[in-house]
């Protein structure tokens, strides 16, 4: 016998031994555990029953589902009001009457989608997270986003182009700086059968405002006074004072308008959806799927084409896009950069997505040193080279931002301000020579839960190497970082996001006193809080647009956090999967499912 | 109860990403968790001993009912693919114990080495690259409740059965060759060669019969690591278990489904290990409960 096998033998030697010491502690655990652990097994077998109950199955329409009162058929899709350039669809302009919002731009998808729309099929949706919950005015992230979308509705939404326009509102506008209106369609109907009411509406903004449900909109809609029913179905908001940003925050997905009967009947709506959208809820698997079925009587006649939706969950991306790839789901979301290239080749797949949203950063903590010091902080600005960032972290499906963070076609994006932060390593290192700062060594924290912050965090802190920069990288689950970034223990941390709402305001979260990355990282500059709060309550285009160059030549200068790349972001879908356009608005993109047919 | 040494706000993860200070707090009130640990520990427990395993703070389901939909789906998986390493591991075994330095040995022992040291996102992964993707023999598709679609459920269940296998097989066919050459040169076995009875029949009546000991106990480990471990196969084919709702209740600090899961967990453990030792009892009379 050769020494492998006693070195085996004394294996198995060791197993038996383990046996029967276990075996003594079984028969302790046994009698000590056993009652407790049967009561909670049995416990666990005991309610076998779905426990997303189809609870929103609207009652089957005893007559012909009679035409919507009122809903206006629109005449053919010529360019509204609305559709012009993107600055008419930013930020309303103080039009004393109402601002004509064409809710024939959604109801007029067929130009879009070249060809005419077939009705009918099932989408069948990979989804990258399992949605946590439905709450319609908490946001849980895009996944549910995206399932919350297709159930509720909005008062505004996008169009394929990415502007605004009316969805439950036929009309919307600013009846004064301080008053903006919004018309409702006459004869929309919730999943259950009853009408939408201006009371729901009231209703709905009141769940939001109330301290209580913690609504993500709440802080967004602060300058909002009262929520009123008007004459001629309109609801009219009146604000404490003015703010451009209103009509986005009632476009944004955490704005949905609920039931008031229906959630006062107490129903969990963590749990289950009742809305006016496109789609009825049927049931959710938890982590196997969300059915969606067709609402048959949705306040745009023709829409929806599909028949249903079914989203999967597959947090995996490899097995996402080779579910795409093999046929067995139709429409993938968050395409892997990895696989972008392998779906843009592809001769079956479509890959849509944009490079405008999705950006990446690098904060400072401000009252920590040394970064305390504007010296160190621009530092850091000058010593990376972001397109080889863009390469290593993304394989080029990014883009870097060397100028101000505000992209092209948004109002108050400069272009003086392009190149500013081009890598300058020995800039850098005199800056933090003069700061007393040589061969500086610090801790920078990220997370490992999501690559599209890691990977540049990585990328950041081998690039600062040459600023003279010795960056040590620390990575956090998700929460635990969350909460390490909350605390303010590391100077310095690298996130990433994308902007609340595709106008400038998005960065008060950011750099002014009172937004909440900038609470984070303990800034604050009196020159930017009152350029925000100007550009805020401005509602001329053109004055905003100063306004907001001014900011970033200041954000420029004092540099609160130093932004990195851009990334590409889109969604997969088979060939034959038509009408769907990425829109360039952040998370309201999959309000476009309701315009998408099957060419098969 | 580790999990609440985790930093990380449950409260947060349901707010959400931009959610202020205040918002958190509210929620905190709302969940229950700024309550005394100790208060919230009884509370549960209390429910427990009552039979309500509680409801997620995330979405609200009630746990048990989530538990007794999965539980099966990980019984399934977890059972099917010990079967399958036994099927594949312990003929390999004895193959290469009966020829051991031989060049069946070689190959056999090599294969284990590589399956061994393959982690199972490699293995899944390549298995659904080859069979989803290039050859697209086995759907990929989400998963279906064997009631609704047999035929469907089954080949669903093929690749993740494979992959759990395939580490699981080896670590088998290991134990059962070292086991099988210890076993090979005691006594009996020469005294029963000695009879005269055959080869094949020495092998598996007297020496596999008493070499099968430490596998079975292998068996109850491999089961046991099984129930929680298929984090990552499950995650990769879309298989509902157990351990992808313990891991997403681990992401999201969901401590009820998290308290409630590992506790489902650690009576399975108990309740298998207990059958391995009955096991050995049929296997092996000396080791009988007297």
């Amino acid at each position: 016998m050769n020494k492998d096998n006693a070195s085996n033998r004394s294996g198995s030697v060791h197993m038996l031994t383990s046996a029967v010491s276990r075996r003594s502690f079984l028969r302790r655990a046994g009698l000590l555990g056993g009652t407790t652990a049967m009561t909670a097994l049995l416990a666990a077998c005991q309610q076998p029953q779905a426990p997303a109950k189809p609870a929103a199955e609207a009652p089957k329409p005893t007559t012909a589902p009679a035409a919507p009162a009122v809903v206006p058929t629109p005449p053919p899709a010529k360019p509204t009001e609305a559709a012009k350039p993107a600055e008419a669809a930013k930020p309303a302009a103080p039009a004393p009457t109402t601002a004509a919002a064409a809710p024939t731009a959604a109801a007029k998808p067929a130009a879009a989608a070249g060809g005419t729309p077939k009705k009918g099929g099932v989408l069948k949706y990979g989804l990258s997270t399992d949605p946590s919950n439905f709450e319609p005015h908490v946001s849980t992230g895009a996944a549910s986003g995206a399932v919350k979308l297709m159930v509720y509705s909005t008062l505004l939404t996008y169009n394929a182009k990415g502007e605004l326009i009316g969805n439950l509102a036929e009309s919307f506008g600013w009846l004064d700086n301080k008053t903006f209106e919004v018309k409702l369609r006459k004869g929309v109907l919730f999943h259950d059968g009853s009408e939408l009411t201006q009371s729901d509406v009231v209703f709905t903004f009141n769940r939001i405002l109330d301290k209580a449900t913690a609504a993500t909109n709440a802080p967004r809609l602060a300058d909002v006074d009262v929520v009123e029913a008007g004459d001629n179905n309109a609801i009219r908001f009146k604000l404490k004072q003015s703010n451009a940003t209103l009509p986005l925050v009632l476009a944004d997905n955490s704005s949905m308008i609920v039931s008031e009967k229906w959630i006062k009947s107490g129903v969990d709506p963590k749990a289950t959806m009742m809305g006016t959208g496109p789609f009825k809820f049927v049931e959710r698997q938890p982590g196997v799927a969300v059915v969606l079925q067709k609402f048959d009587r949705y306040f745009i006649p023709e829409l929806p084409y599909l028949d249903g939706i079914t989203f999967q969950p597959m947090p995996d991306d490899n097995a996402r896009v080779t579910a795409l790839r093999s046929g067995s789901v139709d429409f993938i979301d968050y395409v892997p950069y990895t696989q972008m290239d392998v779906i843009q080749k592809s001769n079956d797949l479509v890959f849509k997505a944009d490079t405008s949203l999705g950006f990446g950063w690098l904060a400072f903590v401000h009252d920590a040193a040394p970064v305390s010091d504007v010296r160190v902080r621009q530092a850091f600005a000058l010593g990376m080279d972001r397109d080889k960032m863009a390469e290593v972290a993304f394989s080029g499906h990014g883009s870097a931002i060397t100028g101000g963070i505000i992209p092209e076609g948004w109002v108050g994006y400069t272009k003086d301000l392009e190149g500013m932060f081009k890598p300058d390593y020995e800039k850098a290192k005199s800056l933090l020579k003069q700061a007393g700062q040589e061969n500086l060594k610090i801790d920078i924290l990220s997370t490992s839960t999501y690559t599209v912050i890691s990977r540049p965090a990585e990328a950041a802190q081998a690039q600062l190497k040459q600023a003279g920069i010795d960056g040590n990288l620390v990575m956090q689950e998700w929460l635990t970082f969350r909460q390490t970034v909350q605390a303010g223990t590391f100077p310095v941390h690298v996130w990433g996001s994308a902007p609340s709402f595709n106008d400038p305001d998005f960065l008060s979260e950011y750099v002014t006193s009172n937004g909440f990355f900038a609470k984070q990282i303990k800034f604050k500059d009196d020159t930017l809080d009152k350029l925000f709060l100007e550009g805020r309550q401005t509602v001329d285009v053109a004055k905003r647009n100063q306004i907001y160059q001014d900011a970033q030549k200041r954000i420029a200068e004092v540099v609160p956090w130093v932004y990195l790349i851009r990334r590409e972001q889109g969604e997969a879908m088979q060939k034959f999967v038509k009408g769907y356009e990425h829109i360039a608005a952040g998370a309201w993109t999959q309000i476009m499912l309701r315009e998408t047919w099957l060419d098969k | 109860m580790l999990i609440r040494l985790v930093p990380g706000d449950p409260a947060r993860a349901v707010v959400g990403e931009t959610a202020s200070e205040e918002q958190v707090a509210i929620m905190r009130q709302r969940l229950g968790i700024d309550r005394p640990f100790h208060e919230q520990y009884f509370t549960w427990m209390g429910g427990v001993l009552r039979g309500d395993l509680g409801k997620s703070i995330i979405n609200s389901d009630p746990i048990g009912s989530q538990i007794a939909l999965r539980i099966g789906n990980t019984f399934e998986l977890t059972i099917l693919s010990t079967l399958t390493a036994l099927l594949i591991g312990i003929p390999l075994g004895v193959v290469a114990a009966v020829k051991a330095n031989r060049a069946p040995d070689f190959v056999v022992s090599t294969l284990a080495m590589v399956g061994l040291s393959m982690p199972g996102f490699v293995v899944g992964t390549v298995l659904l690259l080859v069979f989803g993707l290039m050859l697209r023999w086995l759907p990929q598709q989400q998963y279906v409740p064997f009631l609704s679609n047999p035929r469907q459920h089954v080949e669903l269940l093929i690749l993740p059965v494979l992959t759990l296998a395939a580490s699981t097989s080896a670590v088998m066919m290991r134990m059962t060759r070292a086991s099988m050459l210890e076993v090979v040169r005691q006594d009996y076995v020469r005294t029963a060669r000695a009879k005269g009875l055959q080869n094949g029949i020495v092998l598996m009546r007297h020496a596999l019969r008493n070499a099968l000991n430490p596998v079975v106990s292998l068996i109850g480990l491999e089961l046991a690591v099984l129930l929680g471990g298929t984090v990552i196969v499950e995650t990769i084919f879309g298989w509902p278990g157990l351990s992808s709702l313990l891991l997403a209740g681990v992401r999201s600090r969901d401590y009820p489904t998290v308290q409630a899961v590992v506790l489902v967990i650690a009576v399975l453990t108990i309740l298998i290990n207990l059958a391995v030792d009955l096991v050995y009892g049929l296997l092996d009379p000396r080791i009988r409960y007297s």
